[in-house]
């Protein structure tokens, strides 16, 4: 139905939705469980807040795995370079967020104060370590990452783990810390009840602007201090991917899209804007205005990051032609378009469940409730 | 075809298993009533 | 380029981490039917005891699960982090199922998952009914597509290789999923989960029964779980039988290795029960034979050669030299020598481009490989014998041993005597560990009799990894044996904790250790 090309850049946009939904949806745990130990004073508050996610984190999971799969099947040398590339970002993503299943499995089935208060901050350590180290990938691309790739196109890569952590990349970082905990925050808002409702409000109260200077900061820098990547040879868009025939320089900066497209400046009118929005409603009680709010910003976020780096993924700092980019970093037409096909059936019978869950579930998650139910709550 | 035979197998594993419950069950009732 | 000992410790960290996982997944497959069958009953009679039998069984299976979902992690992210040659070289089409079984599989079981521990009271009765048997088919189909990813492994059809991308590309997608090897190792590996499902909840369901304790939720537990079983138990030996057939159909060398056949005999061959293989004489000791009987088993018939390793390696050789010359062809179409003669020669010779890729072991320079070099790399074409032949064999033994238990268990729960026989109780019990010791051993034969390659006589396990040093490794792995070890000793602690309060664990009043008097409820 569709040629190479349009396939390859439709692809583009739903790794780019798998992303989306992942930071919407796992975002929003990832964040109310990093606030555990701070929104949580008492045994029964803490696991008011785990329970408000109690039956959503395993599939706002499946979010995460299923983004992991999709880059598999449809860029396979970015799976390739980048899970090989950020090796130790990777394993450190992956250490944390094993104690994720097993501290909610696990945390409430033994009575005893220490017991439950170590699961509490494996929680909360699990859902901060991988939002942040996420934030810092994606602040490296905009940097360029040192990797090349031999005759036979296996990826090497030339940097280090500590190379990773530079002071843009960290600005990075904080801001998708900040922006899952601010997700998470308009949800607990929305359905813990007791004292966590008003300790959540008021966090998202205050993150809101937080999210705002961070995004701020980070786009200033990379306006004034960061030259950008552009493909210097004419892009074949039905070529077969093979990254080494193209040639690649660099520019002065990451916004070359942007003076062509300056439609593209309201996705960052929209980031800069809608945490405020988000704080705003919260702050006048309205949660589910904000939570809507919220799951906006995040949207427009990963859109405009995307947009910046486009075409490119993952760019060479040491080998420019390596880059990868959503043309020569595809699987063939055919796995494209299999795969097309399978997501277009597929995704919106899980969104149908998905929601009908949430739907079941939906309730305020009362201290009383707890206390009544402590077998059958996490 | 092996994925097909799969899915006789398992309703059949899973109705053998319902019935010997039930089996069970109702024997123990009508041992109960005697 | 690639040191040796960076292939290892990958093979290594691949291997802990893999079985690892699947310590907790054919708990998942197996148990998750059993609570699907036990809420049925309770939806069809009301009877309270089979609510009750579905939370508790249900409890251990959310022990369980977490850690399933946990290594299950690792496994995703590991083609990636440390096989990166192999992601690049096979992911148009080894990631497709993986993919899919993220759409398809995981989101189902995971957000049902969720529904089935806090929906109790937010669903109506039918509509948890189908929760559980959600969570089932959800696991299943998880199973499903791995299994297929795997099956491609061991036999890659529907692709060809792409000189252009350096890569195999799919052509039939079709002939991935219907890859008769996927087909019997789904079936067998499910059926193995069955088992091992059904062995857990009799086994524990025997202690209750030695205890005396919460007798009637012991008994119906335990006839569910026999009667589940014995289906399974056959169905795993049977498709056990199936996957030695299409093994040998596919797989010659892994059937020779299995069967320690090191020449190749008149038809039939003959079945070497036991026996001492040597791989340095090439002979096996001590082997008690009985005739004809491999012949059977592999070929289904007596007219059809088993082809022995001799013969295997001599082949194997025949096949580098046409590697060799694939690889020099290769090398020609992709620095500028693409020209029509070039690629029709190399369409000719590119089946036989992985044998060449066997000497990346001993010479970078593949085209000028020497004779010594060729001899040994076909010699590398075959398993070690020794650990394919026992692995394989304590399998099997597992399997007729849970057979037998569960032919009995069933005898036994239908003449009503199941639970005064002590023996009986005590065999059930002692056999715990059974399928968790087949199911890793037939991993074991699968992956290991898929030596040297990592995809079937496409790409050598030894070219497949990803760019990492020897330290970046020793570290991981440290890593995950550290933290595996932990979570499995919180987790085996849970779930005796759990075991021991049986159904009291979930304070309804109405078992063992909440009351006083000896009436117990049912
Ligand atoms: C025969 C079955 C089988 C096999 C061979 C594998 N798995 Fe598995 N996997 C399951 C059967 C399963 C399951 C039964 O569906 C699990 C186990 C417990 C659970 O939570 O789901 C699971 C969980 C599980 C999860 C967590 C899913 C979630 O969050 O719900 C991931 C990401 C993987 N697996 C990935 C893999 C990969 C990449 C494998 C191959 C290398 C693999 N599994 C082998
Ligand atoms: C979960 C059950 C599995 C177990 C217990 C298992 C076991 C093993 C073992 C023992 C090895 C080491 C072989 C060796 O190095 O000698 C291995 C290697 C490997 N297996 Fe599996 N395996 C499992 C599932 C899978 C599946 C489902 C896949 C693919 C989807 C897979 C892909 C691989 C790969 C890529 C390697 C490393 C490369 C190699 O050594 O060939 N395994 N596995
Ligand atoms: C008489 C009984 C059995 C026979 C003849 C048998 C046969 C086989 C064979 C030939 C393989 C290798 C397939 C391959 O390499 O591709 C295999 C693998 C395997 N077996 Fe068995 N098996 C038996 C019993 C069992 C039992 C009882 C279990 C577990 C409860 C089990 C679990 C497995 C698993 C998990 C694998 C790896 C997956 C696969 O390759 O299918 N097997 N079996």
């Amino acid at each position: 139905m569709f040629d190479y090309e349009t396939l390859r850049l439709v692809w583009w946009l739903l790794v780019g939705v798998l992303l989306i939904g992942f930071a919407i949806a796992d975002g929003m745990d990832l964040g109310t469980a990093m606030m555990i130990p701070v929104l949580g004073k008492t045994d029964t508050e803490r696991r008011v807040i785990i329970n408000t996610i109690g039956p959503h984190w395993d599939g706002n999971q499946v979010w995460l795995i299923t983004a992991g799969g999709a880059i598999f099947a449809a860029w396979p040398l970015v799976y390739a370079t980048a899970f090989s590339g950020f090796y130790w970002a990777m394993l450190l993503v992956l250490f944390a967020l094993f104690f994720r299943p097993v501290g909610f499995e696990y945390r409430s089935k033994k009575d005893s104060v220490a017991w439950r208060r170590n699961w509490d901050y494996a929680l909360a350590v699990g859902s901060f370590v991988p939002s942040l180290v996420f934030g810092v990938a994606f602040g490296n691309l905009f940097l360029g990452v040192p990797f090349y790739f031999d005759e036979f196109t296996r990826p090497i890569y030339t940097g280090s783990f500590w190379a990773l952590l530079n002071p843009f990349a960290i600005v990075c970082g904080l801001a998708s810390v900040v922006m899952l905990a601010l997700q998470g925050a308009t949800w607990l808002q929305m359905r813990a009840g007791g004292e966590v409702q008003g300790r959540a409000q008021t966090m998202a109260t205050l993150l809101g602007p937080v999210l705002t200077v961070l995004l701020a900061v980070a786009g200033a820098w990379l306006y004034y201090g960061i030259p950008g990547y552009e493909i210097s040879s004419t892009v074949v868009g039905d070529a077969p991917s093979n990254p080494l025939s193209k040639t690649v320089t660099t520019t002065d900066n990451w916004f070359g899209n942007y003076t062509d497209y300056p439609i593209l400046w309201t996705l960052v009118a929209a980031s800069v804007a809608l945490p405020l929005l988000t704080s705003l409603m919260a702050k006048a009680g309205k949660s589910g205005f904000a939570f809507t709010l919220s799951s906006l910003a995040i949207a427009a976020i990963i859109l405009m990051t995307g947009f910046t780096l486009f075409p490119f993924v993952m760019p060479s700092s040491t080998d420019l032609a390596s880059a990868l980019t959503l043309w020569d970093a595809t699987s063939s037409e055919l796995t494209l378009e299999i795969m097309f096909w399978v997501a277009l059936f597929f995704v919106p019978i899980i969104l149908g469940y998905t929601l009908w869950g949430y739907y079941k579930m939906w309730r305020r998650i009362e201290p009383e409730f707890i206390e009544q139910n402590s077998v059958s709550n996490y | 075809m092996w994925y097909f035979a799969w899915i006789l197998g398992v309703l059949l594993a899973c109705s053998f298993g319902i019935i010997n419950a039930m089996w069970l069950d109702a024997e123990e009732e009508q041992r109960a009533d005697d | 380029m690639i040191s040796e000992s960076v292939v290892e410790l990958s093979r290594w960290q691949f291997a802990i981490t893999a079985m690892y996982h699947f310590l907790f997944v054919p708990l998942t497959l197996g148990l998750s039917f059993l609570l699907a069958i036990m809420e049925s009953v309770y939806v069809m009679t009301g009877k309270q005891i089979y609510r009750d039998m579905t939370k508790f069984w249900g409890k251990l299976f959310g022990i369980n699960f977490a850690l399933g979902v946990t290594t299950g992690l690792t496994m995703e992210f590991q083609f990636g982090t440390n096989w990166a040659y192999y992601s690049h070289y096979v992911g148009d089409v080894f990631g497709a199922p993986l993919a899919i079984e993220g759409l398809v599989a995981f989101f189902l079981e995971s957000t049902m998952i969720g529904l089935f521990f806090f929906g109790w009271d937010r669903l109506s009765k039918v509509q948890h009914l189908a929760v559980t048997w959600l969570v089932a088919l959800g696991s299943n189909f998880s199973a499903l597509w791995i299994l297929i990813a795997n099956g491609w492994m061991q036999n890659p059809v529907g692709a060809y290789f792409n000189f252009e991308t350096m890569r195999m590309e799919m052509d039939s997608f079709a002939e991935v999923l219907l890859n008769p090897v996927a087909q019997v190792k789904f079936v067998h590996t499910v059926s193995a989960g069955y088992v091992t499902g059904a062995i857990f909840v009799l086994a524990v369901s025997s202690y209750f029964m030695l205890r005396n304790r919460d007798i009637p939720f012991a008994r119906r537990s335990f006839a569910i779980a026999s009667a589940f079983g014995l289906a399974s138990a056959i169905s795993v030996i049977v498709l056990g039988d199936e996957s030695g057939y299409e093994v040998g159909e596919v797989q010659k060398v892994k059937l020779a290795a299995i069967e320690a056949e090191w020449d190749t005999h008149p038809a039939p061959a003959a079945f070497t029960v036991v026996g001492l293989p040597n791989e340095e004489t090439m002979t096996t000791d001590y082997a008690l034979k009985i005739p004809g009987a491999l012949g059977l088993i592999a070929t289904r018939s007596l007219d059809e050669e088993v082809t022995g390793i001799k013969d295997l390696v001599a082949h194997a050789e025949d096949r580098i030299r046409n590697g060799i010359v694939a690889y020099g062809l290769l090398e020609k179409l992709r620095n500028g020598e693409d020209t029509p003669e070039n690629r029709a020669a190399f369409s000719k010779v590119s089946v036989d481009l992985g044998y060449g890729l066997l000497l990346k072991r001993y010479t970078q320079a593949v085209v000028d490989a020497t004779e010594e070099q060729i001899k040994l790399a076909a010699r590398d074409t075959i398993p070690q014998v020794a650990p394919m032949f026992w692995t394989f064999r304590v399998m099997v033994g597992a399997g007729f041993t849970m057979l037998l238990l569960f032919v009995l268990a069933f005898y036994y729960t239908a003449k009503r005597k199941a639970y005064q026989t002590r023996w009986l109780q005590w065999f059930a019990l002692l056999s715990l560990p059974l399928p968790w010791i087949a199911s890793e051993m037939g991993w074991f034969v699968a992956e290991f009799g898929r030596q040297p390659w990592a995809i079937g006589e496409i790409l050598p396990t030894y070219v497949a990894t990803s760019h990492l040093t020897e330290t970046d490794l020793w570290m991981s792995l440290a890593g995950f044996i550290g933290l595996y070890t932990l979570f499995l000793v919180i987790e085996i602690y849970l779930m005796v904790k759990y075991i021991r309060k049986g159904p009291s664990a979930l304070q309804t009043g109405r078992y063992h250790f909440e009351q006083n008097t000896a009436t117990q409820g049912a």
